[in-house]
């Protein structure tokens, strides 16, 4: 009596540890159990002035070991730097006070992370410390200039709170790209627009009530997301210590760097050095 | 168990009445399930019809998902030199959406309409009624175990799923086109988070919808007339609306869970 029924049973059996066994398949395999946060941790303060595109949940490494992740990104109200907590595996708790904290890019498109390097004094952070020395990242921009000596050509602005600034050539910026400061979204682009007089390109930034002391010498910057991501405009902060206001002017702009002038530069350059090394 | 029939008075009062039916029925359903763990060998026996007797279609139709996929990615991506990330593309896209919703249509396609069916069979035949006469409770016994096995059955169909379509991946992308077997799996592993892809993706989403699915299997099946015609309607009803349920509930739960 028992015996139809105790194939099934059997069947239905074998069918379920199928089932578990592809469950423990793909949480094991296909994923990796590293990335789920597990035991201890304890959390340090640290103060980027420029985060990228660093997320929360981005891994925390040392020496290129995984040791923890950011906890969370925020950016204060009046401050122009960062704060990013990570949180740490209490295991890893040796870690020297003047250890820098950096954020690195995996490869050049890749994920952005904090790589801690450790310092030489004797002292330990504690749980909820932070750490004074940090250094941000590099956006592309910047490395290209420094390294072909060339900064952007800056030219005059006007605006409003809704701020508006001119560049000489804004790339791709579109309407609605985010503006940046310390790489945290403060604003977006409300329009781009050709200027018939000055010929150039006016663009109106409007920026959230809440940051509202931004030095009125600050520079404003179009920076592209990694090597082929999406433009946006990056404020850095001047030092003037009246704050902008709502109709006021960027005086300071950087256009946006494009990959093929960089290109074109760098060839003549080094054409330039060869020729006379030729004629020798 | 008492049916409100709808009125036909128009199709947005007659939906409406439908819904509120089957919430009902949930109901019914749900009272029922301490009376019949009496039942037990019975939710075994339909887990084994709607789960076990599924598996080869779930195991072909993963592998060719995940082939086809993988095939598509690998022209796209070679052209921006990216192939190496197309077996985590393949991963995501299957834990996240693909697994869980083609799990579903197939489900309601190969076990729902089986079951409305049926059951629509043994009202049509006064097989329900005879339960009744012998004091055979028929929610207990026929409606909640194969809506308990559905519930069961899925998400264990979906895990398969997912396995399947990985390993069609890794068939077509390593060992046919060529991607390095190692970059393959750690980008694969680097990506894929276990809480946010595997728990709240591939084991949630396939729950609600194994849920979603059985209820229709068998309160369309419940509720058919008694008639061949009826049984053949309700057969199709329980497909039209499990797609159209699957579909809908999957933006929402997307929407929440993302």
């Amino acid at each position: 009596m028992s015996q139809p029924r105790n194939s099934y049973a059997v069947g239905t059996g074998l069918f379920i540890v199928l089932g578990f066994a592809a469950l423990a398949y793909l949480a094991t395999q296909t994923s990796s159990v590293a990335n789920v946060r597990q035991g201890d941790s304890y959390t340090l303060q640290t103060q980027f002035t420029n985060i990228g595109q660093l997320k929360e949940r981005a891994p925390v490494k040392i020496a290129g070991v995984r040791v923890g992740q950011v906890q969370s990104i925020t950016l204060k109200p009046g401050h122009d730097v960062a704060d990013v907590t990570l949180s740490i595996d209490r295991q890893y708790d040796h870690i020297p006070q003047d250890s820098v904290a950096t954020i690195f890019t995996s490869g050049l498109l890749g994920d952005q992370y904090v790589g801690i390097e450790y310092g030489s004094a004797k002292q330990v952070v504690a749980d909820g410390g932070s750490l004074a020395r940090t250094r941000s990242t590099q956006p592309l921009e910047q490395m290209l200039s420094k390294f072909f000596g060339a900064g952007g050509v800056v030219d005059n602005v006007g605006g409003s709170y809704t701020v508006k600034a001119n560049f000489t050539n804004v790339g791709t910026l579109s309407v609605g790209a985010p503006v940046k400061m310390a790489g945290v979204v403060i604003g977006s682009v409300q329009s781009v627009r050709a200027d018939p007089v000055q010929l150039n390109a006016s663009v109106v930034l409007s920026i959230d009530k809440r940051y509202n002391a931004i030095p009125d010498d600050s520079a404003a910057a179009v920076f592209t997301s990694g090597l082929i991501g999406s433009q946006y405009v990056a404020i850095q902060p001047g030092g003037s210590p009246d704050a902008l206001k709502d109709g006021d002017e960027m005086v300071l702009t950087q256009s946006a760097m494009q990959l093929e002038d960089l290109i074109g530069k760098f060839l003549v350059n080094g054409s330039g050095d060869k020729k006379p090394a030729g004629e020798k | 168990m008492n049916v409100r029939l709808p009125s036909r008075e128009n199709v947005v009062t007659r939906s409406l009445a439908q819904i509120g039916n089957s919430g009902l029925f949930l109901l019914t359903l749900l009272a029922a399930v301490p009376r019949s763990m009496r039942h037990v060998r019975e939710t075994i026996r339909q887990l084994w019809f709607v789960g076990a007797m599924s598996l080869t279609i779930i195991m072909t139709c993963g592998l060719f998902v995940g082939m086809v996929l993988m095939l598509q990615l690998y022209h796209v991506l070679s052209i921006f030199g990216g192939t190496s990330a197309s077996g985590m593309v393949v991963a995501l896209s299957v834990y996240r959406e693909l697994g869980p919703v083609v799990t579903a249509l197939l489900f309601a396609g190969r076990a729902g309409t089986a079951v409305t069916a049926e059951i629509g069979l043994m009202r049509a035949t006064d097989q329900i009624s005879a339960m009744e006469m012998m004091a055979v409770d028929p929610i207990a016994y026929v409606a909640t175990p194969r809506f308990l096995a559905g519930l069961i059955a899925m998400p264990l169909l979906c895990c398969v799923f997912c396995a399947m379509a990985v390993f069609g991946g890794h068939l077509v992308g390593v060992t046919w086109l060529g991607i390095d077997n190692g970059t393959f799996w750690s980008n694969m592993t680097a990506v894929v988070d276990v809480r946010t892809d595997i728990v709240n993706g591939v084991l949630l989403k396939s729950l609600a919808f194994g849920a979603v699915v059985s209820l229709i299997a068998v309160f369309q099946g419940f509720t058919t007339p008694p008639t061949s015609e009826g049984v053949a309607y309700a057969t199709t009803r329980t497909v039209v609306a499990s797609s159209i349920a699957i579909l809908a509930l999957d933006f929402v739960l997307t929407a929440f869970l993302m």
